[in-house]
């Protein structure tokens, strides 16, 4: 049995169906990111984790249990808002105890791991500081220390770091997962920052619409994005036309590669920009014309077309200078870079 | 932050002046010897103020209005809160009927509410009881307190009070401990600027006042309207003298600007 189980779980407002039918299972100590842009469903799904939302369809399972008759202080799951939402009346180390204070424990052992929170977070030394006299890292920081020093079944995130500078917001995610690996607590984050999932997350959960697109560990839903939703929500992507013979092969003109079950006819494919490669003259490949090159310092973004569609190529800069604007190249890419999504074109995504 | 130009200064000089004037000149008048209000005088004399201990009713109005200020305001801010949180957070039906209800007394003039007060008293056996003047002062002064209750409660971010419930705080935990701190100071204004105005109140209070239960404004209009001498100067010497000291201490205690404008110290 997983720690928590979201089954078909279901919310409406009005006619709008925030979260539809989401079936999620997350195991005891896993970090799950909710990806998805704004508007997707992400708060509304944990605002019914935590309580704070009604559930309208489906069922809450934590450690077995239905959650669906625990009230929101009775559930001891840790939260932390984009907000922070800290009591702005109380002091660092006053907002830490909190939890502690409602749970009667003894105040020897409430400063004791108050104070071990507070060095978990990294705030020593601030206690009597109020939080309007700190900096919006700090605020985190403490937000973070007053949910874990509950020792939350869950910690439910927010998009905790959206509002931290990029540098600060880099800082935190590395240290954020080292928190959560050094205390172990299953925790679900919320972001709509791709590259923030990615880097934190033991799985992410694609969402659109309320619905799940794609669940699998980042690595692999980049890797091989199930839908063309996906493929544009993580990272860059190319989404290419080929042909398909039905059987195992696709083709673009002189480039073709073997696959497992290829439909018959056109066939949409996505190829990561650092997946396309320069092939030589008489190899196979197909042919593109350069029409924009922006250099990046690590890389390369290179710009070019071709009959199977538009394309994004990444070239890393490894000394050996790049075609300029304008130049035909031939372009190839390997059997494993392939993605093949679905043939309909109504799932949000133009190609 | 911008300067004022020099019209602006100005307009803002005039404006205190005009304000203050009169208090000045009653102080003034306070501290004459003579039987009659004159200006220029002969020098300072406090025998006025003598003068308010040889009348006991004045006392008594005093601390009658004292009594009734602070039950009606406190009064008004216990049922100001809970509407104030209600209108502030929920949508359900009836909202703006049940704000405009609220809201209600400031648009009816206090002559018609003192002679239907008067009315309404007389037929149920309240008129002229202490019990009438707080029920009648409730009423008129909570448009202020709901109005200085729930410029706080729209802006407190109900995460807050979500992260105390999920520390495991109950209803009243939260209340007690985050919601109220948070909107303690609409709470503080509506029950002060509550209790000047229940204290301030004539119109209305003339209607519905007896002898017997009465308050010191309406005791001190019932007297200029037979003498004219500086004991009224003297007895609103000493509420200007009493105001400036409570305002003194509540700006030590909360910061005025805080608690009027919302902002400054906190
Ligand atoms: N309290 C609410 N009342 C009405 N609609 C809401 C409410 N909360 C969320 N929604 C709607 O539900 C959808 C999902 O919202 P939300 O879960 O906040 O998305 P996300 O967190 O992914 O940005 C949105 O279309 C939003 O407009
Ligand atoms: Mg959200």
């Amino acid at each position: 049995m997983s720690h928590l189980v979201l089954e078909g779980l279901g919310k409406s407002y009005g006619s709008v169906a925030a979260v539809d039918g989401l079936d999620l299972s997350v195991e005891r100590g896993e970090f799950v990111s909710l990806l998805g842009p704004s508007g997707c469903g992400k708060t509304t799904t944990l605002q019914m984790i935590a309580g704070f939302a009604t559930v309208d369809r489906g069922r809450i399972l934590l450690d077995g249990q239905d959650l669906g008759h625990v009230p929101p202080s009775k559930r001891g799951l840790g939260i932390v808002f984009q907000s922070y939402a800290l009591f702005p009346h109380m002091t660092v180390a006053e907002n830490i105890a909190f939890g502690l204070e409602m749970r009667r424990i003894d105040k020897a052992e409430r400063e004791k791991r108050t104070l071990d929170a507070m060095a978990l977070v990294g705030l020593k030394g601030f206690s009597d500081r109020y939080p309007r006299r700190m900096s919006g890292g700090q605020q985190q920081r403490v937000a973070l220390a007053r949910a874990l020093v509950i020792k939350p079944a869950l910690l439910l995130l927010d998009e905790p770091l959206s509002n931290l500078d990029a540098k600060l917001r880099e800082e935190m995610q590395g240290e954020l997962r080292q928190i959560q690996r050094s205390v172990g607590t299953t925790t679900i984050l919320v972001t709509h920052d791709q590259q923030e999932a990615m880097a934190l997350s033991d799985r992410i959960v694609l969402m659109n619409h309320g619905r799940v697109e794609q669940i699998g560990a980042p690595d692999s839903v980049y890797g091989a994005p199930s839908t063309s939703f996906v493929a544009h929500f993580l990272g860059k992507t190319n989404v290419l036309t080929a042909t398909g013979d039905g059987a195992g092969v696709i083709g673009i003109e002189a480039l073709s590669l073997c696959l497992p079950a290829v439909p018959r006819g056109l066939v949409r494919i996505a190829v990561r920009p650092e997946r396309l490669v320069f092939a030589a003259a008489d190899a196979p490949g197909f042919q593109a014309r350069i029409i924009s090159c922006v250099f990046q310092g690590a890389h390369w973004l290179l710009g070019a077309e071709s009959a199977a569609g538009k394309l994004t190529i990444i070239r890393h800069n490894d000394g050996a200078g790049v075609p300029a604007e304008g130049e035909s190249v031939r372009l190839a890419f390997a059997a494993g870079d392939v993605s093949i999504l679905p043939q309909d074109l109504s799932d949000g995504v133009a190609p | 932050m911008k300067r004022n130009g020099p019209l602006a200064l100005v307009f803002h000089a005039l404006f205190l002046v005009f304000m203050l004037a009169p208090l000045l000149i009653v102080c003034i008048v306070a501290f004459t010897p003579e039987g009659y209000l004159s200006l220029p005088t002969r020098g300072p004399s406090l025998r006025w103020f003598r003068a308010i201990f040889d009348y006991p009713e004045f006392i008594r109005a005093f601390r009658d209005s004292l009594w009734l200020a602070a039950l009606s305001s406190t009064i008004a801010i216990i049922l100001a809160v809970p509407a104030a949180l209600a209108i502030a957070r929920y949508r359900f039906p009836g909202r703006e009927a049940m704000t405009a209800l609220f809201m209600s007394p400031l648009m009816v003039p206090h002559v018609v509410l003192g002679i239907a007060f008067l009315r309404f008293f007389t037929q149920i056996g309240l008129s002229g009881t202490f019990t009438g003047l707080v029920l009648s002062h409730v009423i008129v002064i909570l448009p202020f307190a709901l109005r200085l209750v729930l410029a706080s409660s729209y802006g407190i971010d109900q995460r807050i009070e979500h992260a105390a419930v999920s520390l495991g705080a109950g209803t009243g935990t939260v209340f007690r401990r985050v919601t109220l701190p948070l909107i303690l100071p609409g709470v503080v204004s509506g029950w002060l600027l509550a209790a000047i105005n229940s204290f301030d109140e004539v119109t209305m209070t003339v209607f519905i006042a007896s002898p017997q239960t009465t308050t010191l404004p309406v005791r001190m209009f019932l007297y200029i309207q037979d003498n004219i001498d500086p004991l009224i100067a003297a007895i609103s010497a000493c509420l200007i003298a009493l105001t400036a000291v409570m305002l003194f201490a509540l700006d030590r205690l909360f910061g005025l600007d805080r608690l009027f404008v919302g902002s400054g110290k906190g």
